[in-house]
């Protein structure tokens, strides 16, 4: 199966670009990373990841990080779902508040915990067959 | 395995010469903690500050709650793994300063963990605020790189806790209270006519700021495992998790944790508690599909009859959850889930992120979103720069005038998702 | 000191005015109470008075949201009121509808206390639920005197700031809004509990009930279309020009059959929208956009179905219950299957 990582995070960007497929929507929001997830979805990818990873709610961490990968069997219900709910609840926290205008310290500092999230499952997952 | 708690009750701290318990006042002595701590070169500051019940005092930004504890007798000491050796504990004797914790206290990264209220509106939503604190307050090396920080801070807790503890060694405890689980065929032999009950502890694994360790095991890299109940009132069980105030289950939270104590309650009488198995939250939804099915198989192949199931986090936990509690229904094994609910500022949208049919019988630890109002405190431990970039909080959070109004995820273990509060929502 | 200045909204039943034939009726209002509204004045007490009565027929209201809306707040505004109550409507779905709509729109526009009552299967329980206090009533006026005593003590909560109980101690339906409190036992305590009760087979109550989704199994794909008999069934509101059936706007409690034999499209001298819920001009001008005769006869002419139907189903989608839409939904069906039809058309909007 080919991984594709998709991600609005310089640091996952710089760090998996060379070895993975990325695709990196630079300054592109939350959503927006969900919905580029959402959208190959639909023509049969398969999520790999979970797109609600780590505590950090959606207003208010900016950075999101999601692998997915081609799949073989059309559809997959299970990832449209999964995909789905997170929109609606990010959609839900992005609603009662927005994600406020960070410092550069504090935007570094997402990006590092984001790109922890991905570190495990990309490393360490990378040669197991799904 | 046996273990005999020795509880000693703590009414009062203050700072000593020596650290010693006497008539149930922890004394504590400040240089000798700062040392300890300083003994890391990661970190360049220390300081310890007293925060005791009803004081008009705000401690913020929170790391870890540790409750101080010592092992007397039995084989291991405590936090294997991390600041001692990997020898198995759960038996034997271990004192606890029961109404006394040490709590770390220090900015890792520019968002925050949350707060504690000693007094106030908000007090009554944080177990910490009925407990007599050390509060340690941390400062790292220039530059420290996040994942270097937070294990410092981590590993500073604990050793504090552990040297603490020790005062309670030879002190002989207002209370002892013997936990006692045989092994499995013994066990379900003891009493063969009542339910056997066990407990699914969802671990915390997600990544930075996020994860739980199990004998000093990242739960991340664990297979879904069964531990005996004791254990985990050794510290068996860490918490590395900073990011989520109010359903961070801090070291604590392991140490007590309410439902092995509320299981222990019935045991012999209404029900047979057989031990806990433990799994995680990963990322990889690989990882997810694993897990729940080893810990449907394990539940059934121990020979539960019903199951309470408890997590840490929301969103992406919140799946783990619903696959276990789909998968070990099937397996004809009644369940309950314990959770804390999100549902957005107004109330009104889905409390959770994931849902099966099988999940019917939930208690619920309260909605975080709700928005609270925090008074000035005269004093603060640490700081309050972080407020407005904690979890809850918000531009606009912190007023002039020192006042907070926040939801109340920024309270420290407010909504914590193993039932140890009375807090609860209800559907109007 | 003065009494509480209360509105309460009527439809042209409960005004006394007259029946379905007077559903059409527009917004008046008038001086003090008129029918239920006794009940009303009798269970607020002294301290409140009902200095108005607002009505509107519920097919003006439910074909003509907005201007309804607009032109009973504007009657309303010179009383002032304090306090609105609209109806109860017990089971009758466009009067709930209206009910709801408007009691939001005042709470909404003068930021008053405002709140209505319904039986749990009216539509407008599901729709106005999260937004308005609903109380919980019988199914017919014939609850009116248990149902205004209840609505009266809401009033007054709202009015005093008193705290609201849950829904089962203070009688609305519940919102599905969660709403924190602290238990006498802790979490923990309460799963032991709630598990031995779960294991032993005995009753238990939830503290989250899950949401409900009423899952029916899908049939079976078609294996070859241009063997299937196809049918049109629409929520569409399309109806033949007059409305024989007097198929309702909105909160439909009937459907229709309608013959298409010898026709190769819907022609809009034959053919209307009733339907309230969306602007129904290009429907209006053709009505093929909400059934597809024209594409599905030349499907027909080419083979790629094997026939369709001459008949489409019709009803109104909007502000139509739960309830009712099964009922229809497995009366249509029994007929299709009766008639051979083997796919069905589901066309809304």
């Amino acid at each position: 199966m080919n991984k594709l990582i998709i991600t609005n995070n310089s640091l996952v960007f710089e760090k998996y670009h060379s070895n993975y497929d990325v695709i990196y929507l630079k300054d592109a929001g939350y959503l927006d990373v969900l919905y580029a997830a959402r959208d190959r979805i639909h023509l049969s990818y398969v999520l790999l990841t979970h797109p609600m990873a780590g505590s950090l709610k959606p207003n208010q961490t900016p950075y999101k990080s999601i692998i997915v990968a081609q799949g073989e069997n059309g559809l997959d219900i299970e990832s449209v779902v999964l995909i789905e709910n997170s929109i609606s609840a990010a959609q839900k926290f992005l609603r009662d508040r927005g994600t406020p205008s960070w410092s550069e310290k504090i935007l570094s500092d997402f990006r590092t915990v984001d790109l922890s999230l991905m570190e495990d499952a990309i490393q360490k997952r990378s040669l197991i067959a799904i | 395995m046996k273990l005999e708690l020795g509880k000693i009750l703590i009414q009062d701290v203050q700072f000593g010469d020596k650290t010693e318990v006497v008539n149930g006042t922890l004394f504590v002595n400040k240089e000798e903690i700062v040392e300890l701590v300083l003994e890391d070169d990661r970190l360049i500051g220390a300081d310890v500050e007293l925060a005791r019940p009803g004081e008009a005092v705000r401690i913020a930004p929170v790391k870890d709650v540790i409750e101080p504890r010592v092992k007397v007798t039995g084989g291991g000491a405590l936090f294997p793994g991390m600041i001692n050796k990997v020898e198995q504990v759960g038996s034997g004797r271990t004192h606890a300063l029961v109404g006394a914790t040490v709590i770390t206290c220090g900015q890792i990264v520019g968002f925050q963990e949350g707060l504690i209220d000693m007094s106030g509106p908000a007090a009554k939503y944080c177990p910490f605020s009925k407990t007599n604190n050390v509060v340690l307050v941390i400062k790292p090396a220039d530059g420290l790189e996040t994942h270097d920080y937070e294990t410092a801070g981590r590993l500073a807790g604990l050793k504090v806790a552990a040297y603490v503890g020790e005062a309670g060694r030879n002190i002989e405890p207002d209370e002892v209270v013997v936990y006692e689980t045989k092994p499995l065929l013994e066990q379900a032999l003891q009493y063969p006519d009542l339910p056997k009950i066990g407990y699914v502890h969802m671990l915390q694994s997600q990544g930075l700021l996020h994860d739980t360790y199990y004998y000093g095991v990242d739960a991340k890299q664990l297979v879904p495992t069964f531990m005996y109940p004791t254990e985990i009132m050794d510290g068996a069980i860490v918490s590395g998790n900073c990011v989520a105030p109010c359903d961070k289950v801090t070291t604590f939270h392991h140490l007590n944790n309410p439902i092995i104590e509320d299981l222990f309650k019935r045991h012999g009488k209404d029900l047979n508690f057989m031990g806990v198995v433990l799994t995680n939250e990963n990322v990889f939804l690989a990882d997810k599909d694993r897990s729940s099915d080893m810990t449907a198989k394990l539940c059934h192949f121990l020979g539960f009859e019903g199951v309470i199931i408890s997590e840490e986090g929301y969103g992406n936990p919140d799946t783990d959850l619903m696959m276990n509690c789909q998968k070990v229904s099937q397996k004809g094994i009644k369940v309950v889930l314990i959770t804390d609910e999100f549902p957005g500022r107004d109330g009104k949208s889905q409390s959770l992120a994931d849902t099966v049919d099988e999940a019917d019988a939930l208690v619920s630890c309260g909605n975080g979103n709700m928005i609270i109002h925090f008074p000035p405190m005269e004093k603060v431990i640490g700081t309050l720069d972080f407020i407005e970039t904690m979890i809850g909080g918000y531009e606009g959070s912190l007023k002039p005038d020192g006042s907070i109004e926040a939801e109340l995820q920024i309270v420290i273990a407010s909504t914590i998702a193993n039932g140890y509060n009375r807090l609860a929502a209800r559907g109007h | 000191m003065s009494k509480i200045k209360v509105v309460h909204y009527l439809n042209q039943f409960f005004a006394q005015i007259g029946g379905e034939e007077m559903a059409d009726i527009e917004p008046e209002i008038r001086e003090g109470l008129i029918g239920p509204g006794l009940a009303l004045q009798q269970a607020l007490g002294a301290d409140y008075e009902i200095v108005a009565t607002v009505i509107c027929g519920d097919n003006y209201f439910g074909s003509n949201l907005e201007e309804a809306q607009s032109r009973i707040l504007e009657l309303i505004k010179p009383y002032s009121p304090q306090l609105f109550i609209a109806g109860p409507a017990f089971n009758a779905g466009r009067y709930g509808v209206a009910c709801g709509t408007i009691a939001a729109a005042v709470e909404k526009e003068f930021g008053i206390p405002a709140l209505t009552g319904m039986y749990v299967e009216n539509p407008g329980v599901e729709m106005f639920k999260k937004d308005l206090y609903i109380i919980e009533t019988a199914n017919s006026a014939a609850g009116m005197r248990k149902a205004m005593p209840k609505i009266a003590n809401l009033a007054q909560k709202l009015i005093k700031g008193d705290e609201i109980l849950p829904p089962a101690v203070d009688g609305y339906h519940e919102r599905g809004i969660r709403v924190n409190y602290f238990h006498d036992q802790r979490g923990s305590a309460r799963a032991v509990d709630m598990l031995l009760q779960k294991v032993k087979g005995e009753e238990y109550q939830t503290e989250y009930p899950m949401p409900y989704f009423d899952r029916v199994p899908p049939a079976t794909p078609i294996a070859d279309m241009s063997k299937a008999k196809v049918a049109i069934v629409s929520s569409g509101g399309i109806v033949p020009v007059g409305n024989p059936d007097r198929i309702e706007s909105s909160s439909a409690t009937k459907f229709g059959k309608y013959d298409v034999t010898g026709m190769d499209r819907m022609s809009k001298d034959d053919f209307i929208s009733i339907h309230g819920g969306y602007d129904t001009a290009y429907i209006l001008e053709d009505p093929n956009l909400a059934i597809p005769l024209d594409v599905l006869r030349e499907m027909e002419k080419e083979g790629r179905i094997g026939e369709l139907a001459n008949y489409f189903y019709s009803t109104t989608g909007t502000g139509t219950s739960v309830g009712n839409a099964e009922v229809f939904g497995t009366e249509i069906g029994k007929q299709l299957l009766a008639d051979g039809v083997t796919a069905v058309i589901l066309t809304s909007t």
